[in-house]
């Protein structure tokens, strides 16, 4: 058995599961578009954020991968996942989940979308670069010294966007 | 002896088709968002739009990074996932404020300011 043949075989499987994950991604996000259970559909949501995880982890961007399985999965799916159950009433299967408009906006999307694959399908191809982990270093470095402003002005957006959502949810006295 | 170095899905897989998964995330979002009745799920097919927006920007860093600065394209991407968190919390607050006052959180059924 050569170690090159072992080689080809393994690129062939990787290949194979980047398809895999990016169907397993796209299949998720429609099913949570077309569920009529709201919680349901917060589940569908995680998979199709775990699906993107794993596409981050083919592009090389490992702490990105980390990062989207804490804070999507982690952090906002458990909020979503809190505001359906306090507003229980309304996860109700019963109740049609899309509104009138459903099939002028599946025209809009369908438009965009067809829109969008059609010129990505007319452009050359763009690099081939295989991808690179790129260091976390790097990353880290960039953070705090480039591009040290548009990041703590992120941290006062969050730390603004806490105490208004704080206040806004609060129970009136 | 070195071992081979780990084969990366990135030289066989043409860009294109990763920017294709993030296009049809963000039609997939974009359905979702303008159809939706209940405003949380409003709030997830945003969170999906958003998703879509990232794996572009990072799509784009592991093919076609900028020479002098190879972490780019995840710098922007983690600026999306903050922005991101930010939105959701303040759009679930509202969400709760409004389901106290009006006991719905279907889009179509708040129309305080509707004339």
């Amino acid at each position: 058995m050569e170690p090159s043949w072992l080689l080809t075989q393994l690129r062939h499987i990787a290949h194979a599961s980047f398809y895999l994950l990016g169907g397993m991604t796209l299949a998720a996000a429609l099913g949570m578009v077309l569920t009529r259970n709201l919680f349901h559909s917060a589940l569908c949501l995680g998979v199709a954020l775990l699906g993107v995880a794993g596409l981050y982890l083919y592009l090389g961007a490992e702490f990105l991968a980390v990062v989207q399985v804490l804070i999507y999965v982690g952090a906002i799916l458990t909020l979503l996942v809190f505001g359906v159950m306090l507003t229980a009433r309304m996860a109700d299967p019963t109740v049609p989940p899309l509104n009138r408009q459903a099939w002028a906006a599946a025209l809009v999307a369908l438009g965009i979308g067809w829109a969008l694959v059609t010129a990505l399908a007319r452009t050359p191809a763009l690099g081939q670069a295989p991808a690179t982990v790129v260091p976390l270093t790097e990353l880290g470095a960039g953070l705090v010294t480039t591009y040290v402003l548009p990041f703590e002005v992120l941290s006062l957006i969050l730390v603004g966007a806490l105490v208004g959502a704080i206040v806004i949810a609060r129970k009136p006295e | 002896m070195i071992p081979p170095p780990m084969p990366t899905a990135g030289g066989a897989i043409p860009l294109t088709h990763v920017l294709t998964i993030g296009a049809g995330l963000f039609t997939i979002g974009l359905f979702g968002a303008l159809s939706r009745r209940n405003a949380i799920g409003i709030l997830m097919a945003i969170e999906l739009i958003l998703n879509a927006t990232a794996l572009n920007l990072v799509a784009f860093n592991a093919y076609q990074g900028p020479p002098g600065a190879p972490a780019l394209g995840q710098t922007f991407a983690i600026f999306v996932i903050g922005i991101a968190a930010a939105g959701a919390i303040v759009g679930l607050a509202l969400i709760l404020a409004i389901y106290r006052q009006t006991r719905t959180i279907l889009a179509d059924e708040i129309h305080l300011l509707k004339g």
